[in-house]
Parts: C-alpha cells; structure tokens; sequence
C-alpha cells in the first residue's frame, strides 16, 4: 500500500497528527489572551522552534518583513505619547506598541500553524478521503518531475502524465498510516499547554 | 453543462467515482505547481506567480462548475495541510482569493463561452484573486492604508495571470495527454 512516506521529524515520531492539531488548537487562545509583549515574542520564538520540530522550514527574512510591514502601517494611524518624529509622520507609542502586538500575533499563529498541522492530519468524510487521493497523487507527481525537461516541457510533462493518470486505470488506495501518541508526546503536550496557559494569568501587560 | 469544443459531445462522465478521481488527480497538480514557484525569482516577498492555477484554468474547460469548485477546495485544503498553514490568515488569504478567482473564472466563462481564452479566463481569475486578498490584508492585517500598495499588486497580478494564462493555453491546445483525457470523458 502506497504511503505518504516524508523523513520522520521529532514531533511526527512523538505525537499522532490529531493530538499535534489539538495541541496547536488549545494553544491558540493561550497565545492571543496573553496581555505581555514580550511574553508574546517569546512565545513566537517557541512555535517557530517546534515548527523547526516538525519538519518546516523557517523563512526568518520573510517573517521579519512581515512584523516589519504591518508596525509601520500601524504607525500611519497615531496615537499616544509621541517618541520622535521622521520628516512629516511621528511615531507615537501607542501605534508602535499595537504595530508590534499585531505583527508578532499574525506571525504567531502561522508558527502555531506549521508546528501543529501536519499532512498525514485527516479530516474526517468523503472530503478526507479525497484530499488522501490528492496527497497520493502528489507523491508520484513529485517522483516524476526529474523527468520533466524546461526544453520541450509540454512534451515532457505529457510523459509523466501518461504514466500517472491514464483515465479508467484501476488505481491503488493511497491511504497514510497514522502513529499514536508516544508518553512522551503526552507530556510535552502537557508542559506546553501548561506553560503558556500559566502565563497567561501571570504575565501583566507591559507598563508603557 | 460543459461541452467539448470540437466534438460538441458533453464531457461530464456517468461514472462519478472516476470523475472524483480526475479531480482528485487535478488537486494533486495543483500542489506540484505550486512547487515549483519556488523556482522563480520573486520581485517582491509576497509576489506570488499562480502556478497552482494551471490545472484550474484546465478543468474550466473540461469539468461542471460543481467539480471546478470541488477541485479549487481540495487545492486550498491540500495546501493548508502540506504547508501547516491551514490554521493561520494564510489559509484565509488562500481560501478568499482562490474562491473569488474561480467563481470569477466561472461566471466569465459562462458569459463569454468561446469568446474568451484561458488567457482572458487568468487574468480575471487573477485580479479578482487579488482584489479580495487587498482586501482582506487591509481588513484583518495593514489597516487603511495598505491601499496605497494596491495598484501595484493589481498590476503585478494582471501581469502573472496573463504568464499563467498564455501557458495554459498552449498546454491545452498541445498536450496530448489533455487530448485523450478530454476524448476519454467525452466518449464516457
């Protein structure tokens, strides 16, 4: 039986995909309720790593332009005690804390996403049965594409589509097999939504 | 209903299973395509060419409207789980612009049948993608005034929809392949 076969990442050996999905649900609150800035970058900084954990790379240049962008978008709509000013725009306090706030929380939640999503996830139905054809379908595509030439490359694709989708071809089920949740799964799953649950309650904003 | 172009036979097949299966496969490509945007060199870090399109832009011309919204559904979702982005604004973002960009692509096609390419079929599909993402940046992300950049996102998408568009069109007038899946569901 054709698997989705991707080299085993520490988190994929530890945890089944639902229980890394639910880990990433609960933690979702805990991390827009937290009222400390700084909790919260370093709470990013944690995701980022456990995205790292699960096999997805990070774009730090991308992510950076990010959090860059929307602080000084932020920063066009002043308000708060003013801290200098560059030609006719001041940059005041209170747009530069919120600016931040609100990158770091976008960029948050997309580590939170890649740290707990992970393809073998199944969603439930007819609808999770046919996104298993379509990974299935992917992972031979991806095994054909050496063959594909950018010299004479509708011809080439042709080729590799030949081989891969004939119509009225009986195909092989591409169903994934899923792992359990080892013991240490469970307690890393329990560290980290104890940690980040706690700080809620015990971080207080920032004073300015 | 969809008709194929030169026979004027219906393409939809009385197998479904076999239909799903197509679409299914159709899903998977988009996946690869999107791929191999990382191949191109990009003007600007949130510049996207919209390669994952291609099989989209095809399926307008072989598949019933419900399937071509079935398959732009498996893309966004196939996506969101390859990339674990399903639980951020990304997939937000995905699921908006892909949405409005079939549903665009479907209503032009239906309007202008075979006065209109895959060519003019992109660059629609395209700029309603990325008038929907502008908005929702400017909603959810940037604020007021992330409209400044508007115009030149609109520009750069009308310019990927047309790259998109004049390839699909060559793959779909050329891809032997495409022929006999076409002639396939055809004789269905």
């Amino acid at each position: 039986m054709p698997t989705l076969q991707r080299p085993e990442t520490f988190l994929g050996r530890h945890f089944a995909p639902h229980h890394l999905f639910l880990t990433g649900a609960l933690l979702i609150p805990a991390f827009l309720f937290q009222p400390n800035l700084l909790v919260r970058i370093g709470q990013v900084l944690l995701f980022a790593y456990l995205a790292k954990m699960n096999g997805k790379r990070i774009k730090w240049m991308y992510f950076l332009i990010m959090v860059s962008s929307i602080t000084v978008f932020n920063l066009f709509t002043p308000f708060g005690q003013i801290l200098f000013t560059v030609g006719p725009l001041s940059v005041t306090l209170g747009a530069l804390r919120s600016g931040l706030e609100k990158g770091f929380t976008v960029v948050g939640l997309v580590f939170i996403s890649l740290a707990s999503i992970r393809p073998e996830l199944r969603l439930p139905g007819r609808l999770g049965g046919l996104i298993g054809r379509v990974f299935y379908y992917f992972e031979r595509v991806i095994e054909g594409r050496k063959r594909i030439r950018p010299r004479g490359l509708i011809e080439s694709l042709d080729e590799v589509l030949f081989d891969l989708y004939a119509p009225g071809e009986k195909r092989a089920d591409g169903r994934s097999v899923a792992k359990d949740t080892t013991r240490f799964g469970y307690a890393l799953m329990g560290v980290l939504l104890s940690v980040n649950w706690v700080l809620v309650f015990l971080a207080s904003p920032l004073p300015f | 209903m969809n008709v194929h172009e030169a026979t004027g036979r219906t393409l939809e097949a009385p197998n479904r299973t076999e239909l799903l299966e197509f679409v299914a496969f159709l899903g998977a490509l988009c996946l690869f395509f999107s791929t191999l945007e990382y191949l191109f060199p990009k003007p600007f870090p949130f510049f996207r060419l919209g390669l994952a399109n291609l099989p989209v832009l095809l399926a307008m011309k072989l598949l019933l409207p419900r399937y071509v919204l079935l398959l732009v559904l498996l893309k966004v979702l196939g996506h969101g789980l390859i990339n674990g982005t399903l639980a951020s604004y990304v997939f937000l973002f995905s699921f908006g612009g892909s949405f409005a960009s079939v549903f665009t692509m479907l209503v032009m096609h239906k309007l202008a049948g075979r006065q209109i390419s895959l060519v003019g079929l992109s660059v629609f599909g395209a700029l309603a993608s990325n008038v929907v993402q502008i908005y929702l940046s400017v909603t959810f992300i940037f604020g007021m005034t992330a409209w400044v950049i508007a115009p030149l996102f609109i520009g750069l998408g009308v310019f990927s929809g047309v790259l998109v568009g004049l390839f699909a069109q060559k793959f779909y007038e050329q891809s032997r392949w495409l022929e006999g899946v076409r002639a396939y569901f055809a004789a269905s």
